[in-house]
């Protein structure tokens, strides 16, 4: 079992990857999507695992609701956002996407060398997983930086959300279930927040390029 | 009694729901408002007397003590000020046709949700739920500084959702490791909970404990709006109208400033010293009122020149907190109370200089003290009052916070201070007394708008003379205990 977890955790990592490199708003909504499913798959297993060692269920329910709305309802609502605004395809990133995924690889190279010199962390596997889910969240936050389309702000802060999952999942095996179920609430209001906000951002400035936001400084 | 605090404000927004006369969503927003002002009194009264309110139920979730009333007393007194101040200010903007009865409606359920949240976020004791309040009190506020959408204020809003939830996103990864840090030495069902990690913080992993800190400060601090992580700030108080202006400087900020209390105090004791988490803070804290300075002494918009002041503030509570001695903390928390109320009262009296005159820019802004004599008047004493001049109360807490540091031998850094202090004054009063000169436009037609609200104004400006030169005796005891939790022993 704990195989497949450490091969998960490096997947979805890959899935972050990927998504640096998408071009497409279209792909960032997919490949989010897989994103999701993995990390939904990588809860079932500590679910399961749960269930059978101590008797709980509530991460399989964690599970469920992964499914439920991260898998199914986010992607869909990111797909009606987009049909609503966007009309022409233009290109949406600062740098090219060589470089993108190289920063990427610093990125990771950086949460290791971070991680590895805080004492009480660094014992084997929960390590390298641990490494693994604080680099989603980093390079979440690089992808918001470097798109400019609102769009994929708000997929950048789902993967900083799923990176933050996927962070307490593997170090502290799911938080208590009251938090998670808060957590999951808070998520969908704040993507149907951002998508009402760039739906107005599209009517009042014509497109949803966050760059054309200048009017408020000093 | 405590759970009335949780339960009220749910049947307010039900009902606010409900109803379509627009003349009863003030009613049930003040009357909500007022009943919870009674159960705040009294469990302040029972907190002074035993120390706390907990209950045995749902795992002893919620938890009040002498910290957390001193902040709640603060949103909640704030919180029906603003709804009373409320009702003339979108009454007139409803007469001028900004606004319809739907977003009338929005506006109430809002402002009670958002004041419902902070609530939460106070009165519980669990880590975890306090960081899921904290990300809500944005989530509730995002249409509120985005109410007139029109260009500037959509751009607010993006600006404040974005920024705030990406750092309340690092916060909870702060939670996390305080989480781990404490895996072994407490058990499941006291996962998180406040009171557990302080009586065990001597046994947590410090050096986890350390990397949690500086997350939840870098979290927490976005929604404190410390610098450099101010920037959503000035655009989200200067575009929401002026009552959620009030609660966002006045109120939020607290909220967001009593987590990072409340996560300084376990990684001290678990540390057993004040050094690393002081570092951090008055680096924070000197950067944030530095910015500050700059900023006002440059500005044309008088609603952000409030907005950097807030930021000012801040950093001296946190600079304050920073130093962890028992004077400085007593002068954190008092400065807490004395900001909240002289920047509420300056957002209120703002929202009527601007629904008199229109406009934002200082420059077109002329004469104020004949055009609006009570709320012009408020204004000038709030900004001589946020300045930091006696007899008004932030100048009695700033000059403990100040005190504190010399008598911690911190010379340079009290230097730095009184210097940033000093270019702020001179800042608001370069900038802000024009307003007070000159004549006015002629179409301008001098008297007062909003009665109820410049009665609420006097109130406070009232309450801020008299704090300002005594203090009653059950409140600086009240203030002495909320510094020995803390501080600890």
């Amino acid at each position: 079992m704990e195989n497949y977890l450490a091969a998960l955790s490096l997947l979805i990592l890959f899935s972050a990857f990927v998504l640096m490199a998408n071009k497409r708003i279209k792909s960032y909504i997919a490949t989010i999507r897989v994103q999701s499913i993995f990390i939904a798959i990588a809860v079932g297993i500590e679910g399961a695992k749960s269930l059978k060692t101590t008797g709980h269920f509530d991460i399989l329910l964690v599970c469920v609701l992964i499914i439920a709305f991260k898998v199914i309802y986010i992607p869909r609502l990111l797909h009606r956002t987009y049909g609503k605004v966007e009309y022409r395809v233009a290109k949406d990133f600062f740098l090219n996407i060589p470089i993108l995924i190289l920063i990427c690889c610093l990125l990771v190279v950086f949460s290791y060398f971070t991680l590895s010199t805080v004492e009480g962390i660094n014992t084997g596997e929960s390590n390298v997983q641990m490494v693994n889910s604080i680099s989603i969240v980093l390079i979440g936050m690089f992808f918001m930086i470097s798109r400019k389309k609102a769009i994929g702000q708000i997929v950048g802060f789902l993967v900083i959300e799923n990176g933050l999952f996927v962070t307490a999942l593997f170090s502290t095996k799911g938080m208590p279930l009251i938090i998670d179920i808060g957590i999951f609430i808070d998520l969908i209001t704040a993507v149907m927040i951002m998508g009402i906000i760039s739906f107005k951002i599209n009517e009042k400035f014509d497109s949803i390029d966050t760059n054309k936001l200048k009017n408020l400084r000093g | 009694m405590g759970y009335i605090l949780w339960i009220v404000p749910i049947i307010g927004i039900l009902l606010l729901t409900a109803v379509k006369d627009k003349k009863l969503f003030p009613i049930i927003s003040v009357a909500k408002a007022s009943i919870l002002l009674i159960a705040a009194i009294f469990i302040t009264r029972t907190v002074m007397l035993q120390g706390k309110v907990s209950y045995k139920n749902l795992q002893g979730l919620l938890y009040i003590d002498s910290v957390s009333i001193i902040a709640l007393d603060i949103v909640v007194v704030i919180g029906l000020l603003s709804a009373i101040y409320s009702i003339n200010y979108l009454n007139l903007e409803l007469l001028h046709g900004k606004i319809d009865i739907k977003r009338l409606k929005l506006y109430y359920i809002l402002m009670d949700t958002f004041i419902y949240t902070m609530v939460l976020a106070l009165t519980v004791n669990n880590m975890g739920i306090m960081w899921i309040a904290i990300e809500a009190t944005t989530l509730a506020s995002a249409f509120l500084v985005g109410f007139y959408n029109d260009k500037e204020a959509i751009e607010g809003t993006w600006k404040y959702v974005i920024i705030c939830s990406v750092g309340i996103g690092v916060a909870f990864l702060g939670i996390i490791l305080l989480q781990l840090s404490s895996i072994g030495v407490l058990k499941e069902a006291n996962f998180l909970q406040w009171t557990n990690l302080y009586e065990n913080a001597t046994a947590l992993k410090p050096s986890i404990l350390k990397l949690a800190f500086i997350f939840l400060l870098v979290g927490f601090g976005t929604k404190a709006g410390l610098a450099p992580m101010h920037t959503w700030l000035p655009d989200a108080h200067s575009q929401a109208p002026s009552p959620i202006s009030a609660l966002l400087s006045g109120v939020l900020l607290n909220s967001a400033m009593y987590g990072i209390i409340r996560m300084v105090s376990i990684v001290n004791k678990g540390l057993g010293e004040s050094i690393f988490t002081g570092r951090l803070l008055i680096s924070l804290g000197v950067l944030s009122i530095g910015t500050s300075a700059i900023f006002i002494i440059t500005q044309k918009d008088y609603k952000r020149l409030l907005a950097y002041s807030s930021i000012e503030h801040m950093g001296i509570i946190a600079i304050a907190i920073g130093l962890f001695t028992p004077a400085s903390i007593f002068a954190a928390l008092f400065h807490m109370i004395n900001h909240s109320a002289t920047k509420a009262m300056l957002f209120f009296s703002s929202g009527n200089i601007l629904q008199k005159y229109e406009t934002k820019d200082i420059g077109k802004i002329k004469n104020l003290l004949k055009i609006l004599p009570v709320s012009g008047f408020v204004f000038f004493a709030g900004i001589f009052a946020i300045a930091g001049t006696p007899p008004f109360s932030v100048f009695a807490s700033e000059f403990n916070v100040i005190l504190s540091i010399f008598n911690n031998h911190n010379f340079i850094l009290g230097g730095v201070v009184i210097g940033f202090i000093s270019i702020i004054f001179v800042g608001i009063a370069m900038t802000l007394f024009k307003m007070f000169y000159g004549t006015s436009p002629e179409h301008l037609i001098p008297g007062d708008i909003n009665i109820p609200g410049e009665i609420v104004m006097v109130c406070m400006l009232i309450f801020i003379l008299i704090t300002g030169i005594y203090m009653p005796l059950q409140v600086k005891g009240l203030l002495l205990s909320a510094e020995k939790i803390i501080i600890g022993g």
